[in-house]
């Protein structure tokens, strides 16, 4: 590999995968997650079992919708980690497979709170079996399972948090993304980290958040708008490929 | 690239034997993974009747941790499974198979977790006196809610496994040395698979629109793989193509 990577642009390294397309779905990502928390607004009233149940009830059809939409926010993400993966390999292989590990794991725990969000549908679905219980008692236990999700929450936040501490720290060495859009990764990294003692958290709310849309937005506008700088992502690929091999 | 000798041996094993193992695991696990619900949990539920349900899963203890294991040793070959075929389809779209295998993984964990729920069950109607302060008739009910449970997070893993079967079909169709047909026919059972998204629906369409696509989909490419393996020669021509284009 002796031949400068400028003059061969496409053999010097395996095709950068493309900034557009993972621009793209990080936007659908988004959109989805949006969408999907919207269908489940309004459904759940913390701490109130009664009201949560019949609205539960009577919006049957969007409480599915809004799960359905999760899921599919949840695939999004994990093409997005599986190409974040690809992007930042050239940059350190084994911190780039490390914050693909966080975030498939991440993505595992959020859908494993969404299992939760399924029982209230057998408590409330006025089975003959569950007549042993009141109407209180099973309103209760559906709305304990609804906040189990909401525990899991704390548990996917803190597992993005490291996982966007990393792809910070990825972006900042790149030398084909901004730098200070790494600086904001890792910002909003630490914003979700805070998840880890969630009344910590949940007093520096609304901020915390802020950061962390801030800068997941920004970093998702620019691979839209401006994606990489393809000739700096082949230079630092085929630095790679000259060293490992 | 100098990769430590063990991993280099066994990434350079030949492709028939690797194609022939992941269609043995994908057996593996349509056994493992189907016997708990289908023969276990389908023999001893009735439906709607709690105190029957729990008699039946109190007189079969062993048969119901028999189940548990078998779903955990499902797991297992899923992943392996997985694993086979994204270095069966490497050659094909580099990027593409590692999703497909993100994709699984994540599928693999939600299969883990929702043994779980399987387990439930036994450990709610064996909870002793730590559960007095539930009449029996509470306890039955709650462990009949599990078993529901159980099967309603089986949904979120199948919508998992069509993602993962659509992502595989396109890239077996674009390999040259499987059948396209196969392809084709697991990215269609795949779609099946992701009707899970909204469960009534699948509900719906699965007798017979999901299972006829599922067993086509499945059934042939299980036995292609084993019995035929993959067109070796033109395995190794991708993948040097794929190399070429790398380096």
């Amino acid at each position: 590999m002796s031949t400068p990577a400028v003059m061969e642009p496409i053999s010097g390294a395996s095709p950068c995968p493309g900034a557009r397309i993972t621009g793209v779905l990080y936007l659908l990502y988004f959109l989805t997650a949006i969408l999907g928390e919207l269908f489940l607004k309004g459904i759940v009233v913390d701490g109130d079992a009664t009201a949560t149940a019949t609205n539960l009830l009577a919006h049957q059809s969007l409480f599915r919708l809004g799960l359905a939409t999760g899921l599919i926010a949840t695939a999004l993400y994990i093409a997005v980690t599986a190409l974040f993966y690809g992007l930042f390999k050239p940059v350190n292989r084994s911190i780039s497979l490390l914050a693909a590990f966080f975030g498939l794991v991440a993505c595992a725990i959020t859908t494993f709170g969404s299992l939760f969000q399924l029982a209230p549908l057998v408590l409330l679905g006025g089975s003959q079996y569950l007549s042993v219980f009141n109407l209180q008692q099973l309103r209760a236990l559906a709305l304990m399972f609804l906040e189990l999700n909401n525990q899991a929450a704390n548990l996917y936040l803190v597992l993005f948090g490291f996982y966007d501490l990393l792809i910070g720290y990825l972006i900042f060495k790149s030398m084909f993304l901004p730098r200070f859009l790494g600086v904001l990764m890792a910002l909003a990294g630490l914003g979700w980290l805070t998840f880890l003692s969630p009344p910590f958290a949940n007093h520096l709310s609304p901020y915390n958040l802020v950061l962390g849309f801030l800068a997941e937005l920004s970093l998702m506008l620019w691979l839209l708008v401006m994606g990489v700088n393809v000739q700096r992502w082949q230079q630092q690929a085929s630095a790679v490929g000259e060293w490992h091999s | 690239m100098n990769a430590p000798p063990m991993i280099k041996r066994i990434s350079e094993a030949s492709p028939r034997f690797k194609a022939r193992m992941a269609g043995v695991f994908q057996l593996l696990e349509a056994i493992t993974a189907a016997c708990p619900g289908v023969f276990i949990l389908g023999r001893l539920v009735v439906d709607g009747n709690a105190a029957a349900t729990a008699a039946n899963i109190l007189g079969h203890e062993r048969l119901f941790w028999l189940g548990f294991a078998s779903l955990l040793i499902g797991v297992a070959c899923h992943i392996t499974w997985a694993l086979l075929m994204y270095e069966l389809l490497k050659p094909v779209n580099r990027s593409l198979s590692s999703l497909a295998t993100f994709v699984m993984l994540v599928g693999c964990a939600i299969q883990a977790l929702t043994s779980l729920f399987y387990l439930a069950p036994l450990l709610i109607l064996q909870g002793g006196s730590s559960l007095s302060a539930f009449t029996a008739e509470q306890l039955q009910a709650l462990a009949l809610m599990f078993v529901k449970l159980n099967s309603y997070a089986n949904d979120i893993y199948l919508v998992f496994f069509g993602f993962w079967c659509i992502l595989i079909g396109y890239l077996i169709f674009r390999s040259t040395f499987l059948p396209r047909v196969l392809g084709v026919l697991l990215a269609i059972s795949g779609l099946g698979w992701v009707t899970y998204l909204y469960p009534p629906l699948a509900y719906h369409l699965f007798m017979p629109y999901i299972a006829a696509a599922s067993a086509l989909g499945e059934i042939p490419l299980e036995f292609w793989l084993i019995v035929m393996g993959v067109n070796a020669q033109r395995w190794k021509e991708q993948a040097a193509a794929a190399a070429e284009w790398r380096s």
